[in-house]
């Protein structure tokens, strides 16, 4: 078996540096943060309503994005919506890392019947149309962006159970382990100090990938309807317009949230790409 | 094969009964009262009474269980609020046009995402490789209402080529072959839709097992023995390199219900999904709970059919 080298941080950073994508992604994140920590100095909060003259105007100068059907300034409802965004995201990875890593590490630890359980749990998820559940649990616990995001932590989480488990697998065999087990430590330092740190890179990638898919999902509901109607989000701008029926013919009403979006979520799969060539130079 | 049909089958029900009990804890361990989500605000009494009945609702929690299995098993999915309909009525008329939808995208998908995967293994860091693999990225990135709103905008807003929504015309209902005419004309803006997104999950897929096994001994013995290249690719290399393709497309499945969700919202395609984007906006739990159940066994049941697929493609299955 291949010799499993601790993350060499130098290196690691030389090579992600040289990642074209994967720098494309870490600035444009980078970027988006800080329109959703600047946001009170870059636009307006939106909210009551506009004039007659400013409803459904094409983006101009004054309103680079256009207006929607209530008159409001789309620029700052998207600039406003980041913060949602971000929100749903670190919340929903929070929740699928804690649900998903526990299970892959014990999965992959322990074996047998916690492996068989954990295992075939992860596996049912990843069959079931897990949009429509996700619709069923906002509809009935309702849709603070919280919640929202609690509630699509709790469906993204076999992915990181899957590749915590498999990196568990690889660790348990190393010589390191067997001298931390001949050495007399308990259990769970084993499992959290020497197994997890050391499993831990291919599930910092996904990670990256779970938050994209996050926030594909939050806006995928908040589009459908059942995003937080206290709070800004690009969803929510969507739908918004595709409930004032002018989303094609207005087409920057749909075009600039859902653009918002993409970005976003290409940033992120970017920036998975970048750190995961950056740990294994091998194979790419 | 037998063995494996039957072992197939018991995970399917294994599924199946999970994804109930879940919709069955939602509905029950939320606070406030059950009945509020289950019996509409506008039933007249009696329809109130005989769902108080059927559920059991004043009976013991495990009891309640028990009771709505049951229900489920002889098709009771509850009372549509709106349309004051059973809820299994309204889906099973959504459902064939969301399984068309799906069944023509998983068609499209792989026909076009299986060949490009080969090509792209074959010319492994090339340009062309390179074009793919980006692509592909920008495939798993896309949001849909985006890519549903844009084609809609330039294909059948500033140029009529297409329908802006709808699955046909209401006068062309039962004009024979026109009809059918008119629902693929429908349909290929959703199609072409969910199809852009999903295209990416065949074309990593292939193009990684075609990668593991075109450097294989028993394609290097195709080749030794003088067969032509495009033989020893696409007969010996592909039939193998399908196996996980196929299993990926049994999982995508499910996520793909997600997307047929979305598609049909935008597209105002009169599926399944669209219906949930109805009842979402109405409050309407009955509908979105059987909606879950109906999807999920269709998912389930899909699946089955791909593990049979997949022991025709792998003999080791049938002899195991």
């Amino acid at each position: 078996m291949a010799e499993e080298k601790k993350i060499d941080t130098k290196s690691f950073w030389y090579r992600f540096k040289n990642h074209r994508l994967g720098m494309i992604g870490f600035i444009g994140i980078i970027m988006i943060f800080s329109i959703a920590i600047f946001a009170p100095f870059i636009a307006e909060e939106p909210g009551g309503y506009g004039t007659a003259e400013e409803i459904l105007q094409p983006p101009s100068k004054s309103y680079i994005f256009g207006t929607d059907y209530m008159g409001l300034d789309i620029f700052s409802q998207v600039v406003w919506g980041t913060r949602a965004s971000i929100l749903v995201g670190f919340i929903a990875v929070l929740v699928a890392a804690v649900i998903g890593v526990s299970i892959g590490l014990f999965s992959g630890y322990l074996g047998g019947i916690v492996e068989v359980i954990g295992m075939g749990l992860a596996d049912i998820f990843f069959t079931l149309p897990v949009l429509p559940l996700m619709i069923v649990m906002a509809a009935v616990i309702g849709s603070d962006i919280r919640n929202v995001a609690i509630i699509i932590g709790l469906f993204q989480w076999p992915k990181l159970a899957r590749v915590t488990r498999a990196s568990t697998l690889k660790v348990i065999n190393m010589q390191y382990i067997e001298a931390a087990r001949s050495l007399g430590l308990k259990q769970y330092k084993i499992v959290f100090k020497h197994v997890l740190v050391n499993a831990s890179a291919p599930v910092l990638v996904n990670m990256t990938i779970v938050m994209a898919g996050a926030i594909l999902s939050e806006s995928g509901l908040s589009f459908l309807g059942l995003g937080d109607p206290l709070t800004w989000s690009w969803g929510k701008i969507l739908n918004n317009a595709h409930q004032s029926g002018a989303f094609i013919s207005a087409w920057w009403t749909s075009m600039f949230p859902s653009l918002a979006i993409m970005v976003f979520v290409i940033c992120f799969n970017f920036l998975g790409m970048g750190i995961r060539d950056a740990l294994n130079p091998k194979l790419y | 094969m037998l063995s494996y049909l039957f072992k197939r089958l018991f995970r399917g029900f294994i599924t199946f009964f999970i994804a109930v009990s879940i919709t069955f804890l939602i509905l029950r361990l939320m606070p406030g009262d059950p009945t509020t989500l289950l019996i509409g605000p506008n039933m007249t009494m009696e329809e109130r009474m005989i769902l108080l009945n059927d559920y059991g609702l004043d009976k013991p929690f495990i009891l309640q269980y028990f009771l709505y299995l049951k229900e489920l098993i002889q098709g009771n999915l509850g009372i549509s609020f709106i349309h004051r309909e059973p809820v299994l009525k309204i889906i099973m008329g959504r459902l064939p046009w969301t399984l068309l939808l799906m069944g023509v995208t998983q068609l499209v998908t792989a026909s076009v995402g299986i060949p490009l995967g080969v090509i792209a293994a074959r010319k492994k860091g090339s340009n062309v490789d390179q074009l793919i693999n980006t692509f592909t990225i920008f495939g798993i990135s896309i949001f849909i209402p985006w890519l549903g709103v844009t084609l809609l905008y330039f294909f059948g807003y500033i140029n009529h080529f297409f329908p802006i929504g709808g699955a046909y015309m209401p006068w062309n209902e039962g004009a024979g072959l026109i009809f059918i005419k008119d629902v693929i004309h429908h349909m290929i803006l959703p199609v072409l839709t969910l199809s852009v997104i999903y295209l990416a999950n065949y074309v990593l897929y292939m193009r990684s097992s075609m990668i593991d096994i075109l450097s294989e001994d028993y394609i290097r013995t195709a080749r030794a023995k003088g067969l032509k290249e495009r033989k020893v690719v696409w007969k010996h290399g592909v039939k193998n390199g399908l196996i996980p393709t196929v299993t990926m497309a049994g999982l995508l499945l499910g996520r793909m219900v997600g997307g047929a969700v979305l598609t049909e919202t935008v597209y105002s395609y009169p599926g399944v999904g669209r219906m949930i984007y109805e009842a979402v906006g109405k409050q309407d739990f009955p509908v979105l709970q059987g909606a879950f159940i109906i999807l999920a066994f269709s998912v389930i049941l899909m699946n089955i059919i791909t593990d049979l697929i997949y022991a025709y493609l792998d003999p080791r299955i049938k002899v195991g």
